[in-house]
């Protein structure tokens, strides 16, 4: 089990001992520059909306040999100005789709280009696809989308001030922020189309980064009442509670993000879908987004906003590492097996200088009373 | 916790999601399909200018209406806010979904010149003129003029008498046809039986062949067959207030409207009501007809020449549901809706099941590949998690299923979307339990022991997650249009089905397995428990 893979064999029993506070200028500086770079991005050249925002007509063409020359005659032919129409090829397993975008058009010309179209890929009609959207409508959408979010951001405050407690709420929502920010950061830098199901990849996103916080902010307050009795600092609180939650999260992160690769790959690579693919390329990142923030961004966070707290403020500079940390997690450094732990013995002497008395009370209590019931809750 | 009870819950769950599914299979219930995924026009509608929320309704109406009649297979008429979603599968020509939804009429008041039954293989034309009445309730005056019979009457307001002599009423005659037994509006008979036999019966009247040609004299029909030829457009429903009531007037059901002042309001209504109280060749049946969309929905006889009350009411042998809606019709003709195609999209067949494809192969995949992570990784365990999830599964569909006979639900891409990112929730939820458990055995403890604790603190942290996916769930279905409220809808539907089945299936189902002799002292989750000696 240990050998080569001693870090996931670490992992796996929960054991790892990583100091994710002390390391917290590391995961801001990494978050800042990322986040940074995908606002100037927005900034300087915003983000690619689709037709669903902007209002217009797309046209998407069974494409054969068609060539882009040949989608600019057939819009001249019927009167559109084709200077600023944009022509994709999508190409998927044996099919290969011409999609056609131009600004908004009457119902007339709409159906005309499509005769066209459909003439010229030797088609029928109705294998040639039209989208047509006013462009109050894409205001309408995104404003209802918006109002939507905040009222969402105020119902998520509450509740979880309420379940957790306000200073994890504010966090959640900044790392949440963090996350969509990145996401939204990587269409514009990418200039990725911006279409409904990216905002619905958008939003799940967000729900996602809030989800993954919700789950290791309750165990940081788990383990800030079990710890409320042995005068720690939050960074130690929230460091354990980090470490033991990392199988976890990983294994989570995993198993969420296999569909969407599985949809990445199968649905673009291999059937040319190209909606799906985009969708997919947002949902991975903020999935891993998601995870990372909690991690790296919301718990830092919070240890900032607690630290000075009257409770946490006397120990505020004490972080236990290494050894110590995994002697308040209550598991043994070295890794062993559970049966062992009630045999092993553990250097008292390098627990108690930095983290005070209560702790070594407390590592020699585990060790010494393995079947002992853990403090019940509430 | 009593060990019965467990088995108990677990059976029973499990043979009702069985039962379910087989139930929704045998009944052919699928999850329909949303347009994206099967090809199909898809156009929403946003109205401009003037409306209120009853004339949006009425226009729904009038938009199903029109959709049933061309027979589009499971057509998606969705009113979400105020904006109006139709989703026709299947009608791949754009122009043909804004030809059948894209104008809305109005209620128009058009002057009957003859009614009856229309029989196209003869030239004849029957008008029915006897005077029997199926209506038990009314007993009809062998003329045609102005009396009052119960069937349909029209006064001069809320509370007015339906005395003749006063100075608003009017009342208009209603004989239900014969062989029509029940009636849903007023009608009309004249009191003698009329059989055209012209060669070309309705010709000299010069029938337009636009019924909602306010200009030309049509034929048009009510919804219980009855023939109606009708002039030009007197007026339309805008004579009226949006203020439509039904109310109770002696004993019936009747509907009382408000007339709007001045040229287009009743001076418009009042020299109409006069031209069919007096029978002029311009009303010689003294009927006025309502007319909506091409249906006539109601032909009163008008029995006062002039409405000063400034109030109509139209009475007859209405049910209570017969009187809201015409009250709802009248409020949609004082106000009609006129809505402006915001979006209008056609998705081809091929495209739809590409997408679907993709869907389903990624999903497959997908799930695959979690299944084999969670094997390598929980070994035997792993294996709560692939029943646990088989039965959200068949709970998931069935619920799809049923939803989609019942409400026409939808499943489109964007929905497929919430699943897939369900499914990590899900796998979330046999995630934190079991790491908790593992927690537990290391510091020592039997897998019965720890089982039950580790259930006890897991299930608040996934009751606190799944809330949030929740909320967000129900924040974006109240407040968005479109694929967002799809995804919105899979995600809440997600969200609950996973909080019930940990509950009811996982913590069952592990709490179980735990204190089975089986389990103790083996290897769980990679790690060896210990095995309980004194307990």
């Amino acid at each position: 089990m240990a050998g080569p893979f001693d870090g996931f064999g670490r992992l796996y029993r929960g054991q790892t001992t990583i100091n994710f506070i002390g390391k917290r200028v590391v995961g801001f500086t990494v978050s800042l520059v990322i986040v940074l770079s995908g606002a100037i991005s927005l900034l300087v050249q915003g983000l690619e909306l689709g037709i669903d925002f902007r209002g217009g007509v797309a046209w998407e063409v069974p494409a054969g040999s068609l060539t882009d020359a040949d989608a600019r005659g057939v819009l001249q032919k019927n009167g559109v100005e084709s200077a600023n129409a944009k022509i994709q090829f999508l190409t998927g397993a044996g099919t290969q789709v011409m999609r056609v975008q131009v600004g908004d058009q009457p119902e007339d010309v709409r159906l005309a280009v499509q005769k066209s179209f459909a003439e010229l890929a030797k088609t029928e009609l109705q294998e040639v696809s039209v989208a047509s959207v006013s462009s109050s409508w894409g205001r309408s959408i995104t404003e209802k989308a918006i109002r939507a979010l905040l009222v969402f951001f105020v119902i998520v405050s509450i509740y979880i001030s309420w379940r957790l407690e306000w200073k994890m709420a504010i966090t959640a929502i900044v790392a949440m922020f963090h996350d969509v920010l990145l996401s939204v950061g990587i269409y514009s830098i990418f200039g990725f189309e911006v279409t409904p199901a990216t905002v619905v990849a958008f939003l799940t996103i967000l729900g996602y980064s809030l989800y993954d916080t919700v789950v290791v902010f309750d165990r940081v307050q788990e383990n800030a009442e079990k710890f409320s009795t042995s005068r720690q600092s939050f960074a130690n609180v929230a460091n354990v509670s980090t470490n033991e939650v990392l199988a976890r999260s990983l294994n989570t992160t995993l198993s969420s993000a296999l569909p969407v690769v599985a949809l990445l790959f199968v649905g673009s690579f291999a059937l040319g879908a190209k909606n799906l693919e985009e969708f997919a390329v947002a949902l991975l990142v903020g999935m891993l987004a998601g995870t990372y923030s909690s991690i790296f961004v919301a718990v830092p966070l919070l240890d900032l906003l607690k630290q000075n707290e009257p409770k946490y403020r006397p120990f505020k500079d004490q972080v236990a590492t290494g050894p110590k940390m995994a002697a308040l997690m209550g598991v043994d450094s070295p890794p062993k097996r559970p049966q062992d732990a009630v045999t092993s013995v553990v250097d008292s002497t390098e627990i108690a200088d930095s983290a005070g008395d209560s702790l070594a009370k407390r590592a020699t209590a585990t060790l010494t009373h393995p079947p002992r019931p853990r403090k019940k809750r509430r | 916790m009593n060990k019965r009870r467990q088995v108990v819950t677990l059976v029973l769950l499990v043979f009702v999601v069985g039962a379910s599914l087989v139930a929704n299979l045998a009944a052919g219930n699928t999850p329909a399909l949303g347009l994206d995924l099967q090809g199909g026009a898809s156009v929403t509608l946003q109205p401009a200018g003037e409306f209120d929320a009853t004339g949006l309704d009425v226009a729904v109406e009038i938009i199903r209406a029109r959709v049933d009649s061309i027979g589009v297979a499971e057509p998606e008429i969705i009113l979400q806010g105020d904006t109006v979603v139709v989703n026709l599968p299947g009608v791949n020509d754009q122009q043909e979904a804004l030809n059948i939804i894209g104008r809305t009429g109005e209620l128009l008041l058009r002057p009957v010149l003859q009614s009856g039954i229309y029989n196209p293989d003869a030239t004849t034309t029957t008008l029915p003129g006897t005077t029997t009445s199926s209506s038990p309730s009314t007993s009809l005056p062998a003329t045609g003029d102005s009396v009052e019979d119960g069937a349909g009457i029209i006064s001069g307001g809320p509370g007015a008498s339906r005395v003749v002599s006063t100075a608003t009423t009017i009342t208009a005659t209603t004989v239900p046809e014969t062989t029509v037994p029940e009636t849903t509006v007023p009608e009309t008979s004249s009191t003698e039986p009329v059989v055209v036999t012209t060669e070309n019966p309705l010709a000299d009247l010069g029938l337009g062949d636009d019924p909602n040609d306010p200009t030309q004299t049509v034929l048009l029909f009510d919804k219980s067959g009855i023939a109606y030829v009708v002039g030009p457009a007197g007026a339309s429903g805008k004579v009226f207030k949006n203020d439509a009531q039904p109310d109770v007037q002696t004993g019936q059901w009747a509907v009382v409207v408000g007339l709007r002042s001045g040229v287009d309001g009743d001076q418009l209504w009042n020299r109409l009501a006069a031209a069919c109280f007096n029978k002029t060749p311009q009303c010689p049946t003294g009927q006025l007809a309502m007319v909506l969309d091409g249906t006539v929905i109601s032909a009163p006889t008008v029995n006062e020449p002039e409405f000063t009350g400034g109030t109509v009411q139209i009475s007859g042998s209405f049910t209570a549901d017969e009187a809201r809606e015409l009250a709802k019709i009248l409020e949609f003709g004082a106000v009609p809706v006129r809505f402006e195609v915001s979006q209008a999209q056609t998705v081809s067949a091929t495209l739809g099941s590409d997408s679907l494809r993709a869907a389903i192969i990624s999903g497959v995949i997908g799930i695959l590949l979690v299944v084999l992570l969670l094997l390598a990784y929980y070994r035997t365990m792993a294996l709560f998690v692939i029943a646990g999830m088989t039965v959200s599964i068949g709970f998931l569909w069935s619920v799809i299923s049923l939803l989609s006979r019942t409400n026409g639900l939808a499943l489109s891409l964007s929905g497929i979307a919430g699943i897939i990112v369900s499914i990590g929730i899900a796998v979330d939820s046999y995630i934190v339990f079991f790491e908790r458990i593992k927690d537990e055995i290391r510091s020592g403890k039997t897998l019965k022991n720890s089982a039950l604790r580790s259930f006890e603190s897991a299930w608040r942290t996934i009751v606190a997650a799944d809330t949030v996916s929740f909320l967000a769930a129900i924040t974006l279905w109240y407040l968005t249009v479109g694929s967002v409220r799809g995804f919105a809808f899979f995600l809440g539907i997600s969200a609950l089905t996973d909080i019930l089945i940990t509950y009811f299936f996982t913590r069952n189902a592990v709490l179980l397995f735990a204190r089975s002799k089986r389990a103790q002292g083996r290897k769980v989750l990679g790690i060896q428990t210990v095995k309980p000696e004194v307990m």
